[in-house]
């Protein structure tokens, strides 16, 4: 079984759904999801930690471009593919219970053609492929959004615009910078023309070409996860995307933009990564400062988780421009854990804005845990496990991150623990004042139905099986992060291959200014 | 023609190879024949004409294929018939199918004669075979009068429309104006170079002492170069594009933004990689700042637009600044990426044109952005086409549109233009702006009431009969296998990658 | 079975606890609830018991043993398995927070009967006890901070248990959010550790510290070793960081009696214990937290003079205490840190219990100035308070008086400027005296108050609108509100046999470690600072006796203060406020730490929040970012409209200029 049924099968499904017709496609579309989630479970279970990359499909695509159609499973994203899966299988059983979608054929299309499209970015091994994925992971939620997104028409068109011009600008640069790595790498070592992710990454760029490359992909992956000041796109994209299409969006679509920094930028242009670190560092701190203070902020429900995952996206990219091995497990187990909390916390939102008079206003919230003890719990648990309290996988994640950044610039893991702190209040301030204090207004509070359980409960029973043992994410990625870094560990030892054994930059502390070590 | 006659007689060389010209005389035949026989009475003319144009265009092509690989020179050098010529004359012919099929119900048909109608569209196609065929100053002048004059009339076919006529007689008056400059220019060509055929002038220039660089050639090559840039709406020479597409009949719009873009395009890469390629270092960097300026002026220009031809015409001038980068490197790669990006040019924009004419067909004489509100609901055989054709223009993956643009930027990047390989994907992130506006107008806006929308509408009147009143089936049939086209060049591009291959091999100077 | 088998069943039971009862919460009622609360506790009392029988069968050196479950996160320098340690430290704190759990639990059970959280409350006590003996028992950093947290969050959730009170909530995120802070700074101090020692193991760092791996970057161990502190000083509620303790008392009284006296705020007295080899290794690092225990002792101590809430009062003497034990385990007096931690559990446990059960005759009110009287209302009550008071005012033998006096004792006898913390110790103590004595004159003696002459007539004053104690608003009475009928002590068996036990504790406990006559704690403790160098310097007979005198005198001279102040001469309060009015003022508005803080932390950072909302995102993000760019297009699309006039001359002309243009372009560079 290769890879390419994975990627497939939701877009097969999502033409079924149109094929058969309204009545059939929730129905469908739920059990394509699963379907799919079942498949990638498969290859989890066959995938060998030992072994580089595994169930690779290579095969030339256009011949005349050196583009090939190559897809392949290693550390750095067999468990992301596992968690697109199921934040999709999530999403669609979250779309089930509402039912009333106007043309749900056509909705249900667009959310497994995205899941397709997310699937193939994660799993592409060339660089024109994943850029072709990358961008067409927008399109199925442009549609979303503004077909069956919240608010008013022109509002909507407005936001769903904006949130793709915005995010393809970065896109589109990448695509030129995409096509002038191949060119360029092929007339400086005057190879073949190829775009094969492995082979770039053994012939690396004169750190001039580096360079501009390097700013225009941390352009795109910095818009799309979104990282301050470049999310100007998400307080109106993220007010208006149906809640299953935003959780997907904002549980996996901005991992694909941090994996990409992993993929791609760390090994293909190391030297760059070396010298737009404290750059890329600096970003990231302001991120986490910057959201967590939105977060604490704002008062709209959707808008805080929103901000959060700013600050969280701030974290990932503090971990992987750590540049060595501790910083890069610990953004991807942070990925992981923050796709399974995300879901979960919009889902909340929605039940909450249910009980509060269709508002998500948290000063029309308040008081809802007196008869939601249940929703009150798993909000609890979720809520905890996004602040990132010790004992949860989120904690090891962060606390990987900080310790790879404290290694590399002490300064930066100082800063950013103060977000940790942030973190606490904005969470504990939303849960606060929606479920405790005195009852809100319009508010009238229920229990949560199993309809509503089903969707929760597998996230948090997720959420908490991680907790026990992240290792699960930590021993699968490990060679591959070790792997991913060691060039740049190398252009920061001046390319010097010694002394970066035993343990991994990690010979004195760096203040601001020195390299990375 | 009978010029082309006459030239013939009188060439010195005895041997014609007919095999090579047959695909000219075949269209030479078709358009007089579909001629003769519009001058018949009777309501059968009205279909007769269109499907022995179609039939004419199918033998050209057919002939084409026949030829294909050969590579001869026709008329002691006066055209040149290789791959290059036959690949485009399939796009030509292929856009003179689609513009047939749009037109065969269109009122510009009936209000022209269709004879006439049809005839001057295979002229016209012709002109543009020669055009690209041609190795001979004359001979390009020749076809680029032939492939002029008739577009002059077609524009302005409807006759009982001002906006018609308008836009036949200002394309006219800037056509000349055009033509003007060019014949000055080659003239002045032939003057630095004393040799009218292409090998020869390539000889002048790049002999040792050579007249490179001088500034008879020079300035030759710069008016040369502006008379060019009006066929192919080059900014700032694109002003008529909006208003002539406009005002023009639909389906002679389509046929114009297709086919006349090719062929200039096909004639700057045959003249300019061929002929002038030892001036490259000269003019290469002029041709770059006016694709840049036609990148911005094009994309940000059709922002505003509210009327979907406008908005198209923009959009085409923008595109043209795309093709120019395959010209301007005057590389191979340079050479296949045009003609590529042509090809897939053509599909996109006959399927937009073919929705266009659809809904004026449905809403009367209207391309309003507005009346595409919602058609994604009531019709979405067409809204897809389109949707499709905007997508693919706006260059989003799984589309030939991205792997055309993938194959521009390689070309440009290997040839040392990264920056504007830059500006080519900012003028795609504008262009965002405008294409999707397009979409989210059919999909995501409700569809507006009759009363709403103050236009005539001529079937039935409320949304249900529009929705019932079905657009005529060639109409869908060129949408949807235009689209289709897009779609499957998007995802395996290889056999049109070889088409292109083989037509670059054709240009030998360049490498 | 094997030492670690029972330690794993202590962390069992209160898991279970707190499963069987967050889950089963409709199914088992009020006394299903109760009895698995108080039952699973009780049961990991019992397996604690058998952790130490199967301890002591080890010889001396054996008596450090780990046992692994399996990886939890190990990779690259992290090597954190899910491991527990099991040594004397961690089985005498396992005792300590079992034993008194069990009788909190058991007085829970009757003094929250009127609460409609019942179960919740139960099942977040149990995962509070589940927590502190994580933290207990964890054997590496990791686990412990684990454990940290996760009695901080226990802690959140009981503060703000009764969350229809807007003080409650606030008062829990403050204590939430503080508590963070310190897993940050044990987080980073962590890291430091972590470099050089390059293990987070708790024996593989003492290892790796003794066979030398910080002697070249002491500095990077001091850093480290202050960081651990902060985290010590949020749990512990030492200055500057102790803020959030007074406001704790929101939560339920048997969690002040539990997690804000009894076990939880001593974690940072247990984790620089656990630490030594670290802090003696780091001298600065050690002497900084003697220094700010002493100091907060001092300073709680002046606070709890003024304050009038019965429960913040004792909050405060718990401050004070448990800065004698930093001061004492800063200074190196482990095993006498340790051993008041053990005392003053009992002691602070039952005078919140007590303190409870008037505030249950008081109908849920706090405020002193409205208690007095209680003696003959609630004799048992009043009993367990004197027992309380005397021991944590130090009269011998109660158990206060020894391990108080230990500490002084250790201290003195370090000698140098020891001399000073040594001093105010005995201030401390007089000021001890004095506070506790003033509560119960206050709250006994006297004119017997409405609610005290109700009792005596046999019925329990009922608060017809029941209010929030903290700002008199009216309650919201519904799930998250105490309920509108009380208990007391007297008519509650539960809490009867609870108080009683913890009665006995508070007088006797004292005498397992008299000086020269017998050593128990010393002993038994003896194996885990084997490898301190303080652990065989003892006090000289002298100093002892002579410090066990002073402090006597201190205790009574306290005490016959407070009775000439509240007894003798009542009143005469408002005339010693007159003479120290400065004093007094600084006092009662507890030294301004509330108010310095807001001013330096919150407000910086809420003005930031606001500004990043209103100004920065709209004017940078929105304004300039989004629709500064596209304003630029569209003007850009503008002018192209502009020149598109539809006039053919307007076209000649830009055409000329064009085509001359490019023909300029190409005669410049003919020539």
């Amino acid at each position: 079984m290769t890879l390419s049924i994975l990627i497939w099968l939701p877009l097969v499904v999502a033409v079924l759904c149109v094929i058969w017709g309204d009545r059939a496609a929730p129905r469908l579309a739920l059990v394509g999801a699963l379907a799919t989630l079942a498949v990638a479970i498969s290859f989890v279970v066959r995938f060998d930690a030992g072994h580089g990359m595994q169930f690779v499909t290579d095969r030339s695509w256009i011949s005349a471009l050196g583009v090939h159609y190559s897809l392949g499973l290693d550390g750095l994203n067999v468990v992301l593919v596992l968690l697109t899966t199921v934040i999709f299988a999530g999403a669609t059983l979250m779309a089930n219970l509402r039912a009333d979608w106007e043309r749900p054929a056509q909705f249900y299309m667009w959310l497994l053609a995205g899941e397709t499209f997310v699937l193939g970015a994660f799993c592409a091994q060339d660089l024109i492929l994943f850029v072709a994925f990358f961008d067409l992971m927008l399109i199925p939620f442009y549609f979303l959004t503004g077909i069956w997104g919240a608010g008013e028409r022109p509002e909507r068109v407005r936001a769903t615009t904006k949130l793709v011009i915005y995010t393809l600008v970065g896109s589109l640069l990448m695509l030129a910078a995409a096509v002038a790595t191949g060119v360029l790498t092929a007339q400086q070592h005057d190879a073949d023309l190829t775009f094969s992710l492995a082979a770039l990454a053994r012939a690396p760029l004169s750190t001039g070409s580096q360079e501009w490359i390097f700013l225009c992909f941390a352009a795109a992956f910095l818009v799309k996860m979104p990282a301050f000041p470049l999310h100007g796109w998400l307080p109106d994209g993220y007010r208006t995307m149906p809640l299953p299409a935003l959780s997907a969006f904002s549980g996996v679509v901005s991992k694909v933009a941090a994996y990409g920094f992993l993929r791609i930028v760390l090994p293909v242009f190391p030297d760059a990564s070396v010298h737009f670190q404290e750059l890329l560092l600096l970003i990231a701190v302001a991120s986490i400062l910057y959201g967590s203070a939105m977060a604490f902020s704002t008062t709209n429900a959707r808008l805080v988780v929103g901000f959060s995952s700013v600050a969280q996206m701030g974290f990932i990219t503090l971990g992987i421009f750590a540049l060595n091995q501790d910083g890069v497990q610990g953004a991807l187990l942070q990925m992981i854990n923050h796709g399974l909390v995300t879901l979960p916390l919009f889902f909340i939102v929605g039940l909450l804005a249910a009980r509060a008079g269709g508002s998500e206003d948290l000063r029309d919230m308040g008081g809802i845990a007196f008869r939601a003890p249940v929703l009150a719990s798993l909000f609890l648990i979720v809520g905890l496990a996004t602040l990132a309290m010790p004992g949860s996988a989120n904690f090891v994640g962060e606390f990987l991150i900080l310790l790879g950044v404290f290694k590399a610039k002490v300064v930066f893991a100082f800063v950013a623990s103060v977000g940790v702190a942030l973190a606490s209040v904005y969470v504990l301030r939303a849960f606060i004042r929606a479920m405790h204090n005195r009852v809100g207004p319009s508010v009238e509070s229920r229990e949560v139905t199993f309809g509503d359980l089903a969707v929760l409960a597998p996230m948090v029973l997720a959420i908490l099986a991680l907790a026990l043992y992240p290792q699960f994410g930590l021993k699968r990625s490990e060679a591959a992060a070790k792997a991913a870094v060691t060039p740049a560990l190398v252009a920061a030892n001046g390319g010097v291959t010694a002394g970066l054994d035993v343990p991994p930059g990690w010979t004195a502390y760096a203040p601001i200014g020195k390299g990375a070590r | 023609m009978s010029v082309l006659v006459l030239a013939v007689a009188h060439a010195k060389a005895p041997h014609i190879d007919y095999a090579g010209l047959s695909p000219f005389l075949a269209l030479t035949a078709g358009a007089i024949l579909t001629l003769l026989v519009g001058l018949a009475r009777g309501r059968w003319v009205r279909h007769a004409t269109p499907l022995l144009a179609i039939a004419t265009l199918g033998v050209a092509i057919g002939l084409g294929v026949w030829q294909f690989g050969e590579t001869t020179s026709l008329i002691s050098g006066a055209l040149l018939a290789d791959d290059l010529t036959w690949t485009l004359l399939f796009a030509f012919a292929a856009a003179g199918i689609g513009a047939t099929l749009l037109a065969w119900r269109s009122h510009a048909a009936q209000e022209a004669s269709p004879g006439e109608f049809f005839s001057l569209l295979l002229f016209s196609v012709l002109g543009m075979a020669i055009l690209v065929a041609a190795t001979n100053l004359v001979t390009l002048f020749l076809g680029f009068e032939l492939l002029s004059i008739p577009l002059y009339v077609l524009c302005a076919t409807e006759l009982r429309r001002e906006r018609s006529l308008e836009s036949g007689l200002k394309y006219l008056i800037v056509g000349s104006v055009g033509s003007a400059t060019l014949v000055y220019g080659l003239a002045l060509i032939y003057g630095a170079t004393g040799s009218t055929d292409y090998a020869g002038i390539d000889k002048a220039i790049t002999a040792g002492d050579g007249v490179g660089g001088d500034v008879l050639l020079l300035s030759g090559i710069g008016l040369t170069l502006v008379g060019l840039a009006f066929k192919a709406s080059v900014a700032p020479f694109h002003q008529w594009t909006p208003d002539v597409y406009e005002g023009a009949p639909t389906p002679v719009t389509a046929f114009m933004a297709v086919a006349t873009k090719a062929a200039a395009l096909g004639v700057l890469l045959r003249l300019f990689d061929s002929a002038l390629v030892g001036a490259q270092l000269d003019w290469a960097p002029m041709l770059a700042a006016l694709a840049a300026i036609t990148i911005v002026v094009g994309n940000v220009g059709a922002l505003g637009q509210t009327s979907l031809k406008r908005m198209l015409a923009y959009s085409g001038v923008a595109q043209a600044g795309y093709l120019l980068a395959g010209v301007i490197v005057a590389s191979q790669l340079g050479a296949k990426a045009t003609v590529f990006y042509l090809v897939v040019y053509l599909a996109m924009n006959l399927a937009a044109f073919a929705v266009v004419v659809a809904r004026e067909r449905v809403e009367g004489e209207t391309d309003d952005l507005a009346s595409f509100a919602g058609l994604g609901r009531t019709q979405p055989a067409l809204a897809w086409p389109l949707t499709i054709a905007m997508l693919a223009l706006a260059g989003v993956p799984a589309t030939a549109g991205f792997i055309g643009k993938v194959f521009l930027i390689e070309a440009l990047v290997e040839g040392d233009y990264a920056w504007l390989a830059i500006v080519l994907v900012i003028g795609s992130m504008i262009s965002l702006g405008y294409y999707l506006r397009v979409v989210a107008t059919m999909w995501m806006r409700e569809a507006p009431t009759p009363a709403a929308s103050g236009i005539p509408v001529i079937a039935g009147g409320s949304q249900e009969a529009d929705a019932a009143a079905r657009p005529q089936p060639e109409v869908l049939a060129v949408a949807w296998i235009a689209a289709a086209a897009t779609i499957v060049l998007g995802i395996v591009p290889q056999p049109l990658f070889d088409l292109a291959a083989d037509a670059g091999q054709a240009l030998t100077g360049i490498f | 079975m094997s030492t670690t088998t029972w330690a794993w069943l202590v962390l069992l039971f209160p898991l279970l606890g707190a499963t069987i009862n967050g889950l089963g919460y409709r199914r088992l009622g009020r006394v299903g609830a109760g009895i698995v609360g108080t039952a699973s506790i009780g049961l990991a009392f019992l397996c604690a018991v058998g952790a130490l029988f199967s301890l002591q069968g080890h010889d001396a050196e054996h008596r450090a043993l780990v046992s692994s479950l399996w990886d939890y996160a190990v990779t690259g320098d992290v090597d954190a398995k899910l491991s527990i340690l099991v040594d004397p430290l961690s089985v005498y704190m396992m005792l300590v927070v079992t034993g008194i759990s069990t009788l909190i639990h058991l007085y829970s059970v009757s003094y929250m009967k009127g609460d409609r959280g019942y179960a919740r409350y139960f099942s977040y006590l149990n995962f509070f006890v589940f927590s502190m003996l994580v933290l207990v028992l964890g054997g590496n950093f990791l686990m412990l901070i684990v454990g940290w947290a996760f009695v901080g969050a226990a802690s959140y959730l009981l503060i703000s248990f009764w969350y229809r009170r807007g003080t409650a909530t606030a008062a829990g995120i403050k204590a939430f959010v503080i508590n963070v802070v310190g897993d940050v700074g044990l987080v980073l101090g962590t890291f430091f550790v972590l470099r050089h020692s390059g293990t987070l193991d708790f024996l593989g760092t003492f290892r790796a510290v003794h066979g030398g791996a910080f002697d070249s970057h002491n500095g990077a161990l001091v850093a480290g070793c202050l960081l651990i502190l902060v985290g010590a000083f949020a749990k512990s509620a030492q200055i500057p960081l102790h803020t959030w303790l007074p406001d704790a008392m929101e939560g339920p009284t048997p969690v002040s009696s539990l997690i804000h006296a009894a076990t939880m705020v001593t974690a940072g007295v247990y984790l620089i214990a656990r630490l030594h080899p670290l802090f003696e290794a780091a001298p600065a690092a050690a002497d900084t937290a003697a220094v700010i225990g002493c100091l907060t002792l001092l300073i709680a101590g002046t606070i709890a003079l003024t304050q009038t809430d019965i429960k913040r009062v004792i909050a405060y003497s718990t401050m004070s205490q448990i800065g004698y034990m930093i001061m004492a385990v800063g200074a190196g007096g482990y095993v006498a840190g340790l051993f008041h931690l053990m005392t003053h559990a009992f002691f602070k446990a039952l005078l919140f219990m007590a303190a409870g059960s008037i505030i249950g005759a008081m109908a849920g009110a706090q405020s002193l100035d409205r208690m007095s009287g209680f003696r003959k209302a609630m004799p048992f009550t009043f009993g367990c308070f004197v027992v309380g008071g005397l021991a944590l005012s130090g009269v011998p033998p109660f158990s206060g008086f020894f391990s108080k006096d230990e500490i002084l004792a250790f201290v003195g006898n370090r000698g140098g400027w020891f001399v000073a913390p040594y001093v105010v110790g005995y201030i401390g103590a007089f000021l001890t005296a004095v506070y506790t004595w003033r509560m119960i004159f206050r709250a006994f003696w006297g004119e017997p108050c409405a609610e005290a002459r109700e009792l005596e007539h046999g019925h329990l004053a009922h608060a017809e609108v029941p209010t929030n104690p903290a700002n008199g608003e009216e309650e919201d009475t519904d799930v998250g509100f105490p309920g509108p009928e009380h208990t007391i002590a007297e008519w509650a068996l539960p809490m009867k046999v609870a108080m009683t036990l913890l009665a006995i504790g508070a007088t006797v406990a004292g005498l397992v470690q008299i000086p020269e006559v017998d050593h128990v704690i010393t002993n038994f403790l003896e194996p885990t600072f084997a490898d301190s160098k303080y652990i065989h310097d003892e006090a000289g007979s002298g100093l002892v006796f002579f410090g066990m005198a002073l402090g006597t005198v201190v205790a009574l001279l306290g005490i016959a203060l407070a009775h000439r102040i509240w007894v003798a001469k009542p009143g005469s309060a408002a005339a010693w406020r007159e003479r120290f009015k400065p004093a007094y003022t600084l006092f009662v508005n507890k030294w301004w730490f509330d108010e310095a803080i807001d001013l330096l932390v919150v407000r910086p950072f809420a003005a930031f929040g606001t500004f990043s909302r209103r100004t920065f995102e709209r004017v940078v993000v929105e304004g300039t970012l989004v629709d500064g760019t596209t304003s630029v297009v569209r003007a850009g699309s503008a002018a192209v409209r502009a020149i598109q006039t539809g006039l053919l001359r307007y076209y000649a002309a830009l055409l000329l200029l064009g085509g001359a243009a490019v023909l300029l372009y190409f005669l410049i560079s003919a020539s």
